[in-house]
């Protein structure tokens, strides 16, 4: 697997390796896709998360939240704050100007009926203006911190706020979820992600299940995943090569059975 | 290091950003020496790193007292919120009732959303009346922040270093302006519910120095606003600046060891 660690990147140098193709892409669909499947079904304990990413690594397949989920400002700054990023970008409108059109634009779908129960919408459209605003900032922050990583109209055009990439797991409820905020364009594109902190030590495994997952989802493999901290100015860079898409898989198996009955480590095999 | 105070009817923003005109070029070499200065310190200093890593704050660095008192946490965090809500323009009728909303439902520090709760309604009264107090210096030295200066609240840096044996952690309450030109231009607002001591010079050049390592450019200004005097002290950052905080978190980490 090969990692390349920066500190920091120029916003035209980022853009630059996420619309850059290197080499073809791994035929992940055919060869991983199906035994990947299969152990994980097989791994799966009956204290088994409903999703498996990045996040799961960290956390040895833990569940998620140690309580009921509650919406906060700080669990919706993502969501509100990639639709500003995105609003922003084209539009030129700073990125707490966009963050307020966002809260007002989610409140009004759920004014009008538009959002279910439990939905982001709903829950802005029933809280204090003061929290809409806690919100709106939260946002911003979020989306002036992706803004200051990228170009999103520099020479090499960027998505940014693409949604996540989602992947069902045949015959369980699980659910392989690959974060990115911004996707390169091109025949092969990259994507990056953003998170909070410090990198922690199962960095580059995150990332090339982010990679491996959007794989699945699309049936093509990014170029490479980037992940960015910005509290800490580190930059990861992983190729999506074959040998880190096998890893990605292990990781996911590891991630799954640590929850369950146990695997075996090599439940995977394919050649890089 | 030179530390402009500025009285309480100075224009803090405008201390704080400057003149466009006369704003220094960015010298993006610099972090890149300070990162390697820093390493080669902390080599010295804590020889092989340990499995459990040594975290470097404001207060460690700036010798400041630390408060255990949880109604100054309370306050600290309840001015914290009444700053986003500044940030938003969200105009405020009962400051306390915001900043408790809001600090419920920031989804961070759960356990002061629970001290809150369980306030009696003398301690509620006493707080409520210290918030508005800081809340009155807060809008009045802040004044309207334009949308335009790409302003962000609370970030956490973690900046690791020595392989990950050493993480330097701070918070900065306000960050303005957009970093990657070719003149700095990013300020850096630290707001305290206490007053000013000898140290806050030094948490200020702190701060600096994370956000150089974390951004790979040096911000302009760094500033701390006392909400509980109204005073606030401005630094221009300078390579002076930048080298004395080098040294403080070296000399915070004399006599640490890593196991």
């Amino acid at each position: 697997m090969q990692l390349t660690r920066r500190h920091t990147l120029a916003p035209d140098v980022l853009a630059a390796l996420l619309c850059a193709a290197p080499g073809d892409a791994p035929d992940v669909t055919t060869r991983l896709r199906d035994p990947l499947f299969a152990r994980l079904a097989a791994s799966l304990g009956p204290s088994a998360p409903e999703r498996l990413d990045a996040y799961s690594l960290d956390h040895e397949g833990a569940r998620r939240f140690s309580s009921p989920f509650a919406w906060s400002a700080r669990a919706s700054r993502r969501a509100i704050g990639t639709a500003a990023a995105r609003h922003a970008a084209a539009t030129a409108t700073s990125p707490l100007d966009a963050a307020r059109e966002e809260v007002e634009r989610l409140c009004d779908r759920a004014l009008r009926g538009l959002a279910r129960r439990g939905a982001l919408s709903t829950w802005l459209a029933g809280a204090p203006r003061e929290v809409r605003a806690t919100c709106a900032v939260e946002a911003a922050s979020w989306a002036t911190r992706l803004l200051h990583l990228v170009e999103p109209l520099g020479a090499h055009p960027l998505a940014v706020g693409v949604p996540d990439a989602y992947v069902s797991v045949p015959a369980t409820r699980i659910s392989l979820v690959g974060r990115r905020d911004v996707a390169g364009t091109g025949p092969r594109p990259g994507l990056l992600r953003v998170r909070d902190g410090a990198p922690p030590g199962s960095a580059a495994d995150g990332l090339c299940v982010d990679g491996l997952v959007a794989a699945l989802a699309t049936g093509s493999a990014p170029a490479r995943a980037i992940g960015a901290w910005p509290d800490a100015g580190i930059v990861l860079i992983v190729e999506l090569d074959g040998e880190a898409l096998c890893h990605a898989a292990r990781c996911l198996v590891g991630a799954a059975s640590a929850s369950g009955p146990r695997a075996r480590s090599d439940v995977v095999t394919l050649a890089a | 290091m030179t530390t402009a105070v500025l009285a309480p009817t100075d224009d803090l923003v405008a201390a704080l950003r400057g003149t466009a005109a006369l704003r220094p070029d960015v010298d993006r070499g610099l972090a890149g020496g300070l990162r390697a200065w820093l390493e080669d310190g902390l080599f010295e200093r804590l020889g092989d790193v340990g499995p459990a890593p040594v975290v470097v704050t404001s207060r460690s660095v700036a010798d400041l007292p630390t408060s255990e008192r949880s109604s100054a946490r309370l306050r600290g965090a309840l001015v914290a919120s009444l700053l986003r809500l500044h940030v938003a323009g969200c105009p405020l009728e009962d400051p306390y009732a915001a900043a408790v909303a809001a600090t419920c439902a920031s989804g961070r520090d759960g356990d002061l959303a629970v001290a809150l709760a369980e306030l009696d309604a003398d301690e509620a009264a006493r707080l409520a009346a210290e918030v508005a107090a800081h809340h009155a210096v807060l809008s009045e030295r802040l004044g309207s922040l334009p949308a335009r200066w790409s302003p962000r609240c609370g970030a956490r840096l973690a900046i690791p270093l020595a392989g990950g044996a050493v993480v330097l952690r701070g918070t900065v309450d306000l960050a303005l302006g957009a970093p990657g030109g070719s003149r700095a231009c990013v300020c850096l607002l630290d707001v305290t519910t206490s007053r000013h001591v000898d140290g806050t010079a030094t948490a200020l050049s702190y701060l600096a120095l994370l956000e150089t390592l974390r951004a790979g450019e040096p911000p302009l200004r760094v500033a701390s606003l006392s909400t509980a005097t109204g005073e606030a002290r401005v630094c221009d950052v300078t390579p002076v600046l930048l080298a004395g905080a080098v040294e403080a978190v070296l000399g915070s980490l004399a006599g640490t060891r890593c196991s």
